[in-house]
């Protein structure tokens, strides 16, 4: 029935249990997202309450439960610290819990979902960017099997350069030319940034200074996020 | 599943139940246990939750709970009305006291942000305590929130809303538990510990 096992994750979001302890929502890499039960973690002497805070990065042994697992060792893998240093960072940090919140499933493994969390906090720890958000957003819905497309219209067919495109429709799924054009508008300039964030050019798009076209993508990918998992990002507009 | 005790009994098992970490077994308990007691010593409880809930309120200035309408640390003159302590819950409070280290004004904003649960700043006494500071004459507002990720994140809000203001803005100290072990601290506290040193003077 005790069953130990060791898995890294990153913690998503905590809430608070009885007097002292935690649920911890973590998302594993080798089990998918775990609840799990810290002991004693909000009392000042606890030993490793302050390594089970949202966005850290752990090394855990946990008690396999009915219900909750328990938390019995953690270990931090990367330091939370410049994660709390700026609001920016902490806001972002949060918006991409948020969404790897919304898209993962309980005890059902993705590494894929788990590695890209992972390198998005390393982003925004080291540099947060205009786009960092937007890009793991975008990368998201193209794992989960929603890449749009951003190459043909998704009604006429039409390709560059005959036709330009001009819109985005989230229910179609990519982009539109002039004459079929619906759903957002989409500059040429917001297209090219997509287009490098899916296209393995993400450093060129998180070099971009902040300005109307970031704002654009931004908004886009967190539209675009919102109509596929059916809820509305609540960090992202907190803190617009 | 038809109860087996009567309807009140049954009754106050199940409101005993609604409290805050106490389970179905310790409801009951309770319950027995009230039932056994003599009347007056049922009355007097009974008196001191009703009394509690009438006359208790949030203080207008601070929202620390109040009996009137200004908690007795806002009514109290002799209290620094130019130093505001901003604290997350009324309980924060009580341990602030017990240091006996502070002696202005406190602000209770009623919670931390934490966008994952739906809580913004409209949701906490923010605006509350910006309109204090002009008002009062406030010159330094110290961030007592938990050294947590929701309160770092509220104590960043609120830094980045009060410094143009143009106050003295300061955050709570973190570090190592006073009798604790250096071997046995987490680095995250020990970091911060290090990164907030200070220069030994021997006075």
């Amino acid at each position: 029935m005790s069953e130990l096992y060791r898995d890294s994750g990153v913690v998503l979001r905590t809430y608070k249990l009885r007097e002292a302890d935690r649920i911890v929502v973590l998302l594993t890499a080798a089990n998918g997202k775990v609840r799990a039960v810290a002991k004693g973690v909000r009392k000042t002497r606890s030993k490793f309450g302050a390594r089970l805070e949202p966005m850290s990065h752990v090394r855990v042994l946990l008690v396999r439960g009915r219900e909750l697992d328990i938390v019995s060792q953690a270990e931090s893998v990367e330091p939370l610290s410049p994660m709390l240093s700026s609001l920016d960072r902490a806001s972002q940090g949060l918006a991409v819990l948020e969404a790897a919140e919304q898209l993962s499933l309980e005890r059902e493994p993705n590494p894929d979902l788990y590695r890209m969390v992972v390198g998005a906090m390393r982003a925004i720890a080291e540099r947060p960017a205009p786009l960092t958000v937007a890009g793991f957003y975008w990368k998201l819905l193209a794992s989960e099997g929603m890449r749009p497309e951003l190459d043909m219209c998704v009604r006429c067919g039409g390709t560059e350069p005959e036709v330009a495109f001009v819109a985005f429709d989230l229910g179609e799924g990519g982009v539109l030319c002039r004459s079929c054009r619906s759903g957002h508008p989409m500059s040429a300039e917001a297209l090219e940034a997509v287009r490098d964030i899916l296209g393995g050019r993400l450093a060129k798009a998180l070099a971009m200074e902040e300005s109307a076209v970031t704002h654009e993508v931004s908004l886009l990918a967190t539209h675009a996020l919102e109509y596929h998992v059916e809820r509305r990002m609540r960090t992202v507009a907190m803190f617009e | 599943m038809v109860s087996a005790y009567t309807p009140p009994v049954q009754t106050l098992i199940d409101e005993l139940g609604r409290l805050p970490g106490i389970g179905p077994k310790s409801a009951q308990r309770i319950a027995f246990h009230l039932l056994k007691l003599p009347s007056a010593d049922v009355a007097r409880l009974a008196h001191a939750i009703n009394d509690a809930k009438d006359k208790v309120r949030f203080c207008e200035r601070c929202f620390n709970v109040a009996e009137g309408a200004l908690c007795p640390i806002c009514a109290d003159d002799r209290r620094d009305a130019t130093v505001v302590c901003v604290v997350e819950e009324s309980r924060d409070i009580v341990a602030l006291e017990r240091t006996g280290e502070f002696r202005g004004r406190y602000h209770v904003l009623l919670g931390a942000m934490n966008p994952l649960e739906g809580i913004g700043p409209e949701q906490l006494k923010i605006r509350e305590l910006l309109t204090r500071i002009d008002a009062e004459g406030i010159t330094e507002v110290i961030l007592c929130t938990n050294p947590n990720t929701e309160g770092e994140v509220t104590a960043m809000y609120l830094a980045r809303q009060l410094q143009p203001l143009g106050l003295t803005v300061t955050r709570i100290a973190s570090g190592l538990p006073v009798g604790g072990d250096l071997e046995y601290a987490d680095e995250l506290t020990l970091g911060r510990a290090l990164e907030g040193r200070r220069p030994v003077d021997d006075g």
